[in-house]
């Protein structure tokens, strides 16, 4: 599937996760979380969907879910709360990884 | 490839058809009934979708000569046992002979495995559960730390003092395999089990090293891994020295591990779904069905169910723990597949046809008028939540093991 988000034409894989990952803005984070049901993305889930971008940036992997909880102070049930596909479905999609290896 | 190495190669799979006693499917009488069962087929009903023309195109090597098994054949029988089958088994059970149709067809990716071209999405995670563990790469230490902060949360929720999660806990009664993702990324049904078995007084632990209820060498259908990885997940039982191994709700893991390895399990191994109802059976927990008052239904997981036998008691764990369980139809060993077994939900040139065939998955759901559906299979559980936004059906999705926590009266 192909967008055009910010005058640039994003493409994504069939499941929806960047094939670019470096095209990324918060623009395309915008797009995605819409199309996730999440309406406004809130302070929270900017932290969130950051401190996700910024590990995956310095360790070319997805953190795991008790980092991110544990560094923002936010609870397992809050983080499906903020991002009900979970956090790699959810908000590792948002923050414009590519689809993680494996059974997610 | 050289005349000499396509030669060998065309050895190596005949080789592979004989070692699975394939010819067995020479007995096929062309009915045709399979389709009728296999809902990739009901959803494109063209030949090469059909179960028996999937299954013909493996056996059918040994007709062959070695120059007609070029890369075209070989792209063409990759997409087949790929991209056409989730190695549901649904066929099998109204082939009008008794054919172990699906069966044949993962002799394909046998054959493929054999010739190096096991489709990398899945050959990755099998390496990492040779080389790490665990399909993810999960760390001994990740693993530990997350199990103390799950720990923490399931107290503070649960009010109980005393529940834990423990490692490496030598002399347990069972040792507990965790789909890795369960401790990376979906942590909330660890502490729905850990707070069962809390609730249950049982004596458990994780393992650090081969903790993984999945199997990717069963996927890839390289029996050789799949034998290994098995080998690595019992030898911690033994290092343990536990009783009884229990195993996460995975469908193809249930497979594997009770019966399908290759290796004869050296400990009794159930899943945790057998466990649950015994806890429940036995009055080692109870329940408040009200805490579940929404309607609930219940995906059969394909390798739980139709291979592996575990059909009777989820639905008996499920009637004591939700307030209105309602069956989808048909079910049982009956049931469609969700769409996403086999890998295919990991393979990206597959997610039209396993989007597309579960339409009827769909319509069972919605028919069931649940706005729960509950499924002991995290594979089945990524698929149901695409279908659910797919097909806009509104439901939750839940494992079973979440809905016996939420019940919990302590
Ligand atoms: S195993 Fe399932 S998907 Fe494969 S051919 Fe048989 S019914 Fe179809
Ligand atoms: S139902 Fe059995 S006998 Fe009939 S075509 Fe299919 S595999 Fe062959």
């Amino acid at each position: 599937m192909k967008l055009v988000i910010a005058d640039k034409s994003i493409e994504f894989d069939h499941d929806g996760f960047m094939l670019d990952p470096s095209l990324w803005s918060d623009e395309v984070a915008l797009v995605i979380a819409k199309e996730d049901g999440i309406e406004e993305m809130s302070e929270e889930h900017w932290k969130v969907v950051r401190f996700i971008r910024h590990y995956w940036l310095e360790h070319d992997m997805a953190p795991a879910v008790r980092l991110v909880c544990q560094e923002l102070g936010v609870g397992v049930r809050q983080l499906y709360k903020l991002f009900t596909l979970g956090p790699a479905r959810g908000a590792c999609r948002v923050a414009g990884l590519s689809k993680p290896d494996g059974c997610v | 490839m050289s005349e000499r190495e396509s030669e060998r190669n065309f050895q190596k799979m005949l080789q592979v058809l004989r070692d699975h006693q394939s010819v067995h499917f020479e007995a096929c009488v062309r009915c045709g009934l399979c389709g009728k069962s296999c809902h990739v087929y009901l959803s494109d009903p063209s030949v090469e979708n059909l179960p028996v023309t999937k299954a013909q195109k493996v056996v059918g090597l040994q007709r062959k000569k070695s120059e007609e098994v070029d890369e075209k054949f070989l792209l063409s029988l990759q997409e087949s046992v790929y991209g056409r089958c989730t190695g549901c088994g649904r066929c099998n059970l109204n082939c009008s002979i008794g054919l172990n149709i699906a069966s044949i067809i993962r002799v394909g990716r046998t054959i493929l495995s054999a010739l190096g071209r096991t489709p990398e999405k899945l050959l990755r995670p099998l390496k990492n559960q040779l080389e790490y563990g665990n399909q993810m790469m999960v760390s001994a230490d990740e693993m530990r730390e997350t199990a103390t902060w799950i720990a923490s949360d399931l107290r503070l929720e649960s009010g109980q003092e005393s529940f834990d999660i423990p490692i490496d806990k030598e002399g347990a009664r069972i040792l507990y395999l965790v789909n890795p993702r369960e401790i990376k990324f979906a942590p909330l049904s660890l502490m729905a089990a850990a707070g069962v078995f809390g609730a249950a007084k049982e004596s458990w632990t994780l393992a650090s090293r081969f903790f993984d209820v999945t199997n990717f060498g069963f996927i890839a259908g390289d029996d050789e891994s799949m034998k290994q990885v098995a080998e690595a997940v019992f030898s911690e039982g033994k290092r343990l020295g536990v009783r009884e191994v229990i195993l996460s709700e995975c469908g193809h893991g249930a497979r594997v591990f009770k019966w399908d390895s290759g290796v004869a399990s050296p400990l009794p191994t159930k899943s945790i779904i057998e466990l649950l109802d015994l806890y429940i059976e036995q009055g080692r927990v109870r329940l408040d069905k009200k805490k579940n008052a929404a309607r609930v239904t219940l995906h059969d997981p394909c390798n739980l169910v139709r291979w592996s036998g575990v059909s009777e008691a989820q639905r008996r764990v499920l009637r004591e723990a939700c307030a209105d369980f309602k069956e989808m139809i048909p079910n049982r060993a009956q049931n469609y597949c969700c769409g996403g077994g086999g890998g295919m939900q990991l393979l990206q040139e597959c997610s039209e046809v396993r989007l597309r065939s579960a339409e009827i998955k769909a319509n069972q759901i919605r028919s069931s008028g649940a706005k729960v559906v509950a499924t002991p299979c995290h594979t089945c559980i990524d698929q149901l939540t695409e279908l659910n936004k797919k097909y806009q059906l509104k439901v939750e999705i839940s494992t079973v093991t979440e809905l016996v926590y939420n019940a919990l009266l302590y």
